[in-house]
């Protein structure tokens, strides 16, 4: 039991800090915002799962915790990435195809995001 | 190991405190000052204080940064 | 000279905090104050978290002075920013961003869980970390991220305002309960203390907790909503 729980608490600490390593190695805002978000949001409800393997009378607790983090993390690095979109932060020069603009582009107007 | 934490975290404040004076964009600042007020918050959790350490969190990082920021747009956007 | 006098103010402040940091001891055990303090709330007042109890019956006096402080903030903050309702107008030639459906779709799930756990705080202010002020505090917030993600809604003034003045005068009222029929202003032991631990015990504590919690969620969202438009 404890040894699920930390195995589970070390590869959620492993994802977390590849989230690190990828918002320093990354090459521009989008794809650092997207590393960070992924892999925190898993690593988090990793950590969450493996503190509910130590704690089982926190089990309710912790998955509202997890709901919470499932909902609010993907949807602020959302808010983040369409702000940083719409002040035209620089791309990285490997980017191809930039889906949100082209979008705006179609429907006449060049700023909808 | 919690005193090197705890020590760890105000040194946190010490440092978005100080980057909130220096900074020089408005919002930059902002952020930065409720980053310590985020950082106080987890201080006082470690230090045993839940309850002043929710006011906090509540309050210091969320309302006043948001009034912060509410502030810098009716004043122009934080440009000279 | 000025970066001379900054820098020995800067100097002198060094020294008296090294002073305070120097003499600075880990105390083993609890003071003579709070020893008694941890003894008395349980027994007298019912109440399991000591800071609640301590805040909303012995010093209750100061709680009702903080809500008034607060109160005149929002008072002050109506006065300067209310009144003519100046829609900010953005700058010629450029529309407004569209809200974005996901954070409004995002907000509007997990607004629920905000109050819900608002209610929560305050309703367990007795038992665990919380009460009034803090859950007022975390119901603003979900005020905050409401107007944040759907910056179309419309707070309702009139009805917040009589809402968090009812909630005043009922706190004052409750005061006064305890003046009459218990030792003192804001004495809890107007009801009976009920059952150690358990939701509705601790005498009035959970009904000036809940009052509280009223008044100071209602206040922040006017001053936020004040500062928005």
């Amino acid at each position: 039991m404890e040894l699920t729980g930390s195995i589970l608490v070390l590869t959620g600490a492993f994802f977390l800090f590849s989230a690190g390593l990828g918002l320093l190695r990354m090459p521009d805002t989008f794809t650092r915002i997207q590393a960070g978000t992924k892999a925190s949001t898993l690593g988090n409800i990793l950590v969450l799962a493996g503190l509910g393997f130590y704690h089982p009378d926190w089990a309710l607790k912790l998955l509202v915790v997890a709901y919470f983090v499932l909902m609010t993390n993907p949807l602020s690095s959302h808010a983040l990435s369409r702000a940083a979109h719409a002040i035209r932060t620089p791309m990285a020069p490997s980017t191809m195809v930039d889906a949100l603009r082209e979008e705006g582009d179609r429907q006449g107007n060049g700023d909808v995001s | 190991m919690l005193e090197l934490l705890v020590i760890l975290i105000c040194g946190s404040i010490l440092v978005s405190g100080v980057l909130a004076v220096w900074l020089d964009n408005l919002m930059a600042a902002m952020v930065s000052a409720g980053l310590a007020s985020l950082f106080a918050a987890v201080s006082y959790v470690l230090l045993a204080a839940p309850d002043v350490a929710m006011a906090e969190a509540a309050i210091g990082s969320g309302l006043s940064t948001l009034i912060f920021l509410y502030a810098i747009r009716r004043t122009g956007g934080g440009r000279e | 000279m000025k970066a001379a006098s900054s820098l020995l103010a800067v100097l002198l402040f060094g020294a008296v905090f090294a002073g305070i940091v120097g003499g600075y001891g880990e105390r083993e055990s609890v003071s003579a104050l709070a020893e008694q303090y941890l003894a008395m709330v349980p027994r007298e007042l019912g109440a399991p978290n000591v800071v609640t109890g301590i805040l909303i019956t012995y010093r209750g006096f100061d709680t009702l002075g903080e809500v008034a402080v607060l109160f005149m903030v929002a008072a002050g903050v109506g006065v300067l920013l209310g009144g003519k309702d100046t829609t900010t107008a953005s700058e010629p030639g450029r529309e407004p961003r569209r809200p974005s459906e996901l954070v409004g779709n995002g907000a509007e799930i997990t607004l629920p869980l905000i109050f819900l756990f608002g209610a929560y705080v305050i309703k367990n202010g007795h038992l665990s970390a919380g009460g009034g002020f803090q859950g007022g505090a975390v119901v603003a917030s979900g005020t905050m991220l409401l107007m944040l993600a759907l910056p179309a809604t419309k707070l309702n003034h009139g009805f917040l305002g009589v809402t968090e003045s009812l909630a005043g005068v009922v706190y004052v009222g409750i005061g006064i309960l305890g003046l009459v029929f218990a030792a003192g202003f804001l004495d809890s032991h107007i009801l009976p203390l009920g059952e150690f631990g358990t939701l509705i015990s601790a005498g009035a504590i959970p009904v000036i907790s809940a009052l509280l919690g009223v008044k100071v969620g209602a206040e922040l969202s006017v001053i936020i909503d004040r500062f928005r438009n």
